[in-house]
């Protein structure tokens, strides 16, 4: 069973990481809600 | 994690249901994706947040974990993941997430 | 004109502020909100370092210039646990100061009675400040002004909203108060972190002054771009940190402004200050930032949690000087900039992309071709226990994968790369102060010693914290080792060592170097030629050149001027000199430029006349003459040898060919059989350019002394010209050329021959030999008064070299005063600015232009 769709996505993204809105651009491909979505910095 | 990120993903589980929800992480190391993973199923491990003591064992992957990628459009993941693919100890960051999926996801 | 915006110091400063990660950092700050009594609380204070621990820190050292990067890249990790060795507070690039000075720095930048400080902690204070050389009597007396004791520094604490200021973790020895009741942008938390970012800012400011040679006086901008706003309730990011802190470190002539764009701020700023200084707006910019309270022990849990001290202690700053182009500092490219734009997106690919693929592929540069990359430059020994990993590592290795991607490096080759073209973070996590920017003090160096030649500072910034955009930012510039010549405007300003031994020495020629075709550096390599011979050239440059070549010879500081064109009136001609080919014979060609007479046979005896009178004042002293085979070669030598009947003294040439006489071929050209070749300006200034050129193919011209001096009866000026293909030896040349007229005293020559010349009937002879046209202009002169003179700075080309005087004339008849010249194309009238347009309209209704 997929993971991510029709499911409501929280995402938590990293400034030196991944950031949110690139993870947003992956997950509406696999048919998930984008219910959140930010990016963290440590820096 | 962040403050007011907790406060979100508190609501939206409560208002979806936390069968419902996937939490999706882009952090740079298994370290910190270890630790956000923690916070978002056996609750904030610092203490400090509105998830410390809440156990909402939410379905939670790293965006570079197999499971994830396979359900990606190939094209859109290269491009917005791809170099950062490379970058990233995946099998470490893998590995983290394992464990803590193991002990504290509730609707795998 | 190119010259780019050069790095010309920098300077980077700490303040260990232990006292303050406990009270002001925002991690302890929410810590105690939300879990007052939490373990970690309980636990920091034992992971705050001495002051001792962090002036020893490897990273610290690092920053303030006394060990290099890659003393760090060559330490083992963790850092924390090392110390460097014969490690001080005082470094190449700046200072580290402990926290109870700093109190005193804040105390001293306060313009608004909110710090007090305990009476004898402001005394102690006050001391150890003076020692230190940075601030003057005044500002340290301002210390001992507005303190309290102990039990008001409490009471403010406790019951006026007050922040304290501690030493010892504990111990209260001072405060910042509210500067408003309601305001809560004058909150005292704000004003506290306010003014740590401007002391902290002006003793970066300050070290810039102490550890650089420039005058403070001459720095007219700075910008601050730190990540604080100041401003009231009415006003919240109003600013200007930037001139609020450069008032007290004393940058008296500069106004500034502050430019915000979080972590890339450094980096936008850098370009603001480049682009000023590119513009000419400003000549010197200084870029500056203090650092923030908040960020003190940000990632302080996880340090603690991993039992290492608390390394986010420090409050950072950082200046940097941006100059004029000098011929020596790094050049900061300002045509090669990366911009990361709305339409990037957040893919980490797209984001390494424009800010290190585009510019560089627009610029015609390979990844590999960048020495050394400076992206943000955080120190791994802070991020990597947080979780954060190391970020300048993977920024390399975005930047090798994408080296990968452009087929500039082989896969095989990515850890090598991340080796050689990175560098071991050493910045304090303040925010913008890792920006890149860290590395433009050491990079002074590495351009300097050749080390490197290309460098790019990348700076990012993440503007989805302000809650007002979702979007990323971030801007790269590529900074150069300056070589000196890459069309440095001032690069001819380079210290050129006048060679005191050679004949010339003394001899000041002011050079008007605009126009050349040839860059820069052949400007530069003509002034160094000229040098060797003991010749200084005063270089001007730019619309103003020619202005200012003449006042140098107006004033005297120059007695010849050299010059790629120049208009001299009717009656003033120059009297080129070459090698010619046969016999390496040098031979002066009269003349090259410019028109004698508007007749022609009066012309060719006219340029003869200068012709022996440059050779002269050159050095020769029998000057042999010969007349060029052309139009008019036969009615000249009559004349000629008319003068010389009437006791004029001439020396005739006779050809080389088997038949002799004056007339000379194109053989006695290149043999040099004469010494003085007349002919009529045109032919000349053709003659000139192929004995310039012919062995470089045409474009360059390599020998010789270039097109001569203007000389005409009266002429007082000693203007010699050259082209705009005139190579850097034609053009010292000329210098060595114009240096020896002078030596001779030119003028005495040209005056006396003239003399000679009328004593031996010039003028009947000219007559005789143009009878029409000298009726003419009679008849002219006496018909049309002369208007009453004005300056005349406009010019009409396009008129017949034989119709300029009548032009002249039809211009006087309709009461407009006018000129004849030659322009740098051909002759011209001038006029003055006002009359242009009628004069044009008259000058085409008399058919003189089209």
């Amino acid at each position: 069973m997929a993971i991510l769709n029709g499911k409501h996505v929280i995402i938590i993204g990293d400034r030196d990481g991944v950031p949110g809105p690139a993870i947003e651009e992956c997950a509406k491909t696999a048919g998930a809600e984008i219910a959140y979505s930010s990016t963290e910095c440590f820096v | 994690m962040d403050l007011e990120n907790q406060k979100r993903v508190l609501n939206i589980s409560e208002e979806f249901g936390a069968e419902n929800v996937v939490v999706l992480l882009g952090a740079a190391e298994a370290e910190a994706a270890g630790l956000a993973a923690e916070t978002v199923t056996n609750g904030d491990p610092t203490w400090a947040g509105p998830l410390a003591g809440v156990q909402l064992g939410l379905t939670v992957y790293h965006i570079c974990e197999d499971e994830i990628k396979s359900e990606v459009d190939a094209g859109v993941y290269d491009e917005q993941v791809g170099m950062m693919e490379m970058v990233m100890d995946v099998p470490a960051i893998h590995e983290e997430m394992e464990n803590i999926r193991s002990q504290y996801c509730k609707y795998l | 004109m190119n010259g780019y915006p050069v790095v010309k110091g920098a300077a980077y400063t700490l303040a260990a502020t232990p006292s303050m990660v406990i009270y002001n950092g925002t991690t302890q700050t929410t810590e105690r909100v939300v879990n007052p009594s939490s373990e970690y609380l309980v636990e920091l204070p034992k992971h705050l370092r001495s002051y001792e621990d962090v002036i020893s820190y490897i990273p610290n050292q690092v920053y303030i210039g006394n060990a290099h990067y890659d003393d760090l890249a060559n330490t083992e990790f963790p850092y924390y646990d090392k110390k460097w060795e014969g490690a001080k507070e005082d470094g190449k690039f700046g200072c580290i100061m402990p926290e109870d000075e700093f109190y005193g720095v804040m105390h001293i930048c306060d313009v608004f009675e909110l710090v007090m400080l305990e009476n004898s902690f402001a005394e102690q204070v006050k001391e150890k400040l003076a020692k230190r050389e940075m601030f003057t009597e005044e500002q340290l007396e301002s210390i001992l002004k507005n303190n309290a004791d102990q039990a008001e520094l409490e009471r403010l604490v406790n019951e006026e909203h007050s922040e304290g200021l501690y030493i010892d973790q504990t111990h209260l020895v001072g405060v910042v108060k509210r500067a408003h009741d309601v305001d809560v942008n004058l909150s005292a938390h704000v004003m506290l972190e306010n003014l740590v970012s401007k002391a902290s800012n002006v003793i970066s400011l300050i070290e810039l002054k102490k550890k650089n040679n420039f005058d403070p006086a001459s720095v007219e901008y700075v910008i601050d771009c730190c990540e604080e706003a100041c401003g009231d309730m009415n006003q919240r990011g109003g600013g200007n940190f930037a001139k609020a802190a450069a008032e007290i470190a004393g940058y008296p002539n500069a106004t500034g402004s502050d430019v915000r764009g979080f972590c890339a701020g450094p980096a936008h700023a850098m370009l603001h200050a480049a682009a000023l200084v590119k513009a000419g707006t400003f000549k010197n910019v200084v870029v500056t930032a203090g650092g923030c309270t908040a960020k003190l022990g940000m990632n302080g849990k996880d340090h603690v949690k991993k039992g290492l001290p608390i390394l986010e202690d420090c409050i950072a700053g950082f200046s940097v000087l941006v100059s004029a182009d000098d011929g020596v500092h790094p050049q900061i490219r300002t045509d090669i900039v990366g911009r990361h734009t709305i339409s990037t997106g957040s893919a980490p690919q797209k984001v390494i992309g424009s800010l290190v693929g585009d510019p560089l592929k627009a610029a015609g540069l390979k990844i590999t071709e960048i020495d050394k990359y400076a992206p943000e430059l955080q120190n791994p020994d802070i991020t990597k226990p947080a979780g954060a990993g190391d970020v300048p590592e993977a920024n390399y290795k975005m930047i090798a994968a994408l080296a990968v991607m452009n087929k500039d490096l082989d896969r095989s080759e990515i850890a090598n790369f991340v080796k050689k073209h990175g560098m071991t973070g050493w910045a304090p996590t303040q925010g913008h102060i890792p920006s890149g920017v860290p590395y433009l003090g050491p990079l002074m160096d590495d351009c300097m010693s050749g080390k490197v030649h290309k460098a790019m500072i990348i700076g990012k910034g993440s503007l989805f914290l302000g809650r007002m955009t979702n979007l990323f930012d971030g801007v790269s510039f590529v900074v150069q080792a300056n070589d000196g010549t890459v069309g440095g405007k001032s690069a001819a300003k380079k210290e050129v060592k006048v060679c005191k031994t050679a004949n010339y020495y003394g001899t000041k020629i002011a050079f008007a170097s605009e126009g050349s075709e040839h860059g820069q550096d052949n400007i530069d390599l003509a002034v160094e030629l000229a040098a060797k011979k003991g010749i200084e050239a005063i270089v001007s440059e730019g619309e103003t050149a020619h202005k200012e070549m003449e006042a140098a010879l107006n004033d005297g500081t120059a007695q010849a001027a050299v010059t790629m064109h120049y208009p001299f009136p009717i009656g003033v001609s120059t009297v080129g000199k070459v090698i010619t080919p046969a016999r390496g014979k040098a031979m002066y060609i009269a003349n090259t430029t410019g028109t004698s007479d508007t007749d022609r046979v009066s012309a060719l005896v006219k340029n003869a006349i200068a012709g022996i009178i440059a050779a002269k004042a050159d050095g020769v002293e029998h000057p042999t003459v010969g007349i060029a085979n052309i139009d008019g070669a036969r009615a000249c030598e009559k004349a000629l040898k008319k003068l010389k009947e009437n006791g004029f003294d001439i020396t005739f040439a006779e050809s080389a060919r088997a038949d002799g006489g004056v007339e000379m071929r194109g053989n006695d050209l290149l043999l040099g059989t004469a010494d003085v070749m007349v002919m009529d300006s045109l032919t000349g200034n053709l003659m000139m350019k192929m004995f310039s050129s012919y062995t470089t193919g045409g474009q360059y011209e390599a020998m010789g002394y270039g097109y001569g001096p203007g000389i005409g009866e009266g002429y007082d000026k000693l203007i010699m010209i050259v082209s705009r293909a005139s190579g850097a030896p034609v053009i010292a040349g000329a210098m060595e050329y114009a240096a020896n007229l002078v030596a001779n005293d030119w003028k005495k020559i040209a005056d006396e021959t003239y003399a000679a010349a009328h004593a031996a009937g010039l003028d009947d002879i000219l007559k005789a030999s143009a009878p029409a046209k000298a009726a003419e202009a009679e008849a002219e002169e006496e018909d049309v008064p002369m208007p009453a003179k004005e300056v005349v700075t406009a010019a009409i080309p396009g008129i017949e070299v034989m119709d300029i005087d009548n032009a002249v004339k039809a211009l006087w008849k309709a009461g407009i005063y006018a000129e004849g010249g030659m322009g740098c194309t051909g002759p011209i009238v001038q006029i003055s600015e006002a009359n242009k347009d009628k004069a044009v309209e008259i000058l085409t209704k008399a058919g003189f232009i089209g």
